[in-house]
């Protein structure tokens, strides 16, 4: 029995979002892996978030300055941002103006 | 190493590819195998892919985020995680309820892990290609012989305890990372020998040829939905506990949503090529489940050329994916043992696989038992369980929150404002609607005593366990200098 075009189309869709994305997701992750612990061994550090992220948690601090985890926020943003100014390469994409520009929250 | 340093210190997974082996091999079990291609024919084949692949990527991808995400931020078992986001003793009740969730589960979990390694064990010794084998009897001879099935159940236990007792790295990575890639390339070559069976291609059509019309039936998306959170093993805090290991260097969203519940999938579309090409090309009954597997396909191997070889792959890498879920499952209670006694690692080991060796003697003794375990379990206890971790994330420490200063914390994939309504709303409403879903239709049916007894079952375990952790002492982790850590 030939399959149909329709199911043809199906069966060839459903191997594309599943196992294609997943090896592309496997494939991806150890390649970030890889990189990070080849910047961890040249540097000893790498920045933890991306410029999107960390202008966010910034936001965020500002946005809740008393809350409990307010704390721990402002101590993660400041390691990312002296980790940025320490580093000769970032992990994530950051330019050079970026990185001037930031500035660690009083803490 | 000095008992206390051994405390102090956490394990951490060894390699990006053993955690991810890991998570995928603890979610990837027998519902994979003998579930999912079913589903996927009785659905409406196409459609319910559609439907289940949207559901995957709307509910399960972000909730597992969710879950691997506070187990990383936490460093904690269940117990400890809770404890540590609520603050309270009491608020421990809700991972003692998670916890003994996994138990339940696992104790008739554990009888079914016995059946596929003697399974296992007979295709290795070419029992399925004797002549005058009669799959129907052999079935009967294995589950009818108590002392044989708690033996295997038995066995089970003890080679799970046999790898936990080596810890996170040196046990479970060590065995997940050649089982998992084992098992998958062994559903490709049986999925590649039955498509090219005469007839084999008929399976495929019936499983792919996309009926539209399901999309408009409720009872479709009921069953993508349950499919999609179930098989993903989402809120059962295994993916919280594989995630305490994780290095501060380690993503979250990448590995720990995205490819635990899309790699998991992709085992279950290899599961519906391996299998259901040869039960069309056999005549047999696609809708059998576990009689499917174990009489069914234990009937046509034989009839191929190789067919000892095909039996042994087949039955072995079933095998696999139903130890490696076992490893997670049984992971959960070591970790939070080892964490919230004075217990060592190996104590912790023998304590959980003891327990639930014990607890899981009435399902292997009895088939109709692990039924009614897997009916109430099933339908109430992992859905409790699902909502009391999804509801620390959405309403207690907060998805903005977590998103902010956790998730895409050295995330390789970045997650944007759209999952903190995911996880705040659609998520807890999603397993509200699943628990009274399973409620409502069981009622005035033949499960009406089981509903019964199942919801106050688990309106008892959260009473008690609550109450019981309310008024016993602090745990190790609570004194100063007695951090118990579990993968040590």
């Amino acid at each position: 029995m030939a399959l149909s075009t329709l199911a043809w189309a199906t069966m060839a869709l459903s191997i594309l979002v599943l196992p294609g994305v997943a090896t592309a997701i496997l494939v991806r992750s150890m390649r970030s892996e890889d990189r990070k612990l080849a910047l961890l061994e040249r540097q000893d550090n790498i920045d933890s978030y991306s410029p999107r992220a960390l202008e966010e948690l910034r936001e965020w601090i500002q946005t809740n300055p008393n809350d409990p985890y307010a704390p721990e926020a402002r101590e993660r943003y400041n390691e990312c941002v002296r980790t940025l100014r320490e580093i000769d390469d970032p992990y994530y994409d950051w330019s050079p103006e970026q990185i001037e520009k930031l500035e660690t929250i009083e803490e | 190493m000095g008992e206390s340093e051994a405390r102090t210190a956490r394990e951490e997974w060894g390699s990006r590819f053993g955690f991810l082996m890991a998570l995928v091999g603890a979610m990837v079990g027998a519902g994979n195998i003998w579930r999912m291609p079913f589903t996927t024919g009785q659905n409406g084949g196409g459609a319910f892919l559609v439907a289940y692949v949207l559901l995957l990527y709307l509910v399960a991808v972000p909730g597992l985020m969710a879950e691997t995400m506070i187990g990383r931020y936490t460093n904690n078992g269940v117990i400890g995680a809770f404890n540590q986001v609520l603050g309270s003793k009491r608020a421990r009740g809700l991972g003692l309820v998670v916890l003994l969730v996994n138990v339940a589960l696992m104790s008739y979990y554990s009888p079914i892990i016995g059946w596929a390694l003697y399974y296992a064990g007979h295709s290795l010794l070419g029992t399925f290609t004797q002549a005058g084998f009669q799959p129907q009897a052999f079935w009967n001879g294995f589950i009818g012989n108590t002392a044989l099935v708690v033996g295997m159940h038995t066995l089970t236990m003890a080679g799970l305890a046999g790898v936990l007792v080596f810890g996170i790295r040196r046990g479970i990575e060590r065995v997940v990372k050649w089982m998992i890639p084992l098992l998958v390339f062994a559903l490709v070559a049986v999925a590649i020998r039955g498509i090219t069976l005469p007839g084999g291609m008929e399976g495929l059509a019936f499983v792919f040829t996309p009926d539209w019309g399901y999309l408009t039936r409720g009872s479709m998306w009921i069953a993508a939905l349950s499919q999609a959170l179930f098989s993903t093993g989402l809120g059962w805090g295994i993916a919280l506990t594989y995630g305490s290991y994780l290095g501060r260097y380690d993503d979250v969203p990448l590995g720990g949503g995205l490819f635990t519940a899309i790699g998991n999938t992709s085992i279950g579309l290899l599961a519906v090529f391996a299998t259901f090409p040869v039960v069309f090309a056999f005549g047999l009954e696609p809708t059998a489940g576990s009689n499917l597997l174990f009489i069914s396909l234990a009937e046509v191997f034989p009839e191929l050329p190789g067919g000892a070889a095909w039996a042994a792959v087949f039955f072995v890498s079933f095998f696999f994916a139903t130890f490696t879920s076992g490893l997670g499952i049984t992971e959960v209670g070591v970790t939070t043992v080892s964490e919230e006694t004075r217990l060592s690692r190996t104590g912790s080991v023998l304590a959980v696989c003891g327990a639930i060796w014990l607890f899981g003697l009435p399902s292997a003794y009895s088939s109709s038992f692990l039924g009614q375990m897997d009916f109430i379990f099933g339908s109430f206890g992992l859905p409790l369980a699902t909502l009391s971790i999804i509801a620390l994330v959405a309403w207690k420490f907060g998805p903005e929150r977590a998103r902010v200063i956790d998730l895409n914390r050295n995330a390789g994939v970045y997650v944007g404002r759209w999952w903190n309504p995911v996880i705040k709303y659609v998520i807890p409403t999603v397993m509200v609607f699943i628990l009274g879903y399973g409620i409502v239709t069981n009622i005035g049916t033949d499960n009406q005593t089981l509903t019964i007894v199942g919801v106050a079952l688990m309106a008892v375990l959260v009473v008690a366990s609550v109450a019981v952790m309310s008024v016993v002492g602090d745990a190790p982790g609570d004194r100063p200098g007695a951090a118990s850590k579990g993968g040590d």
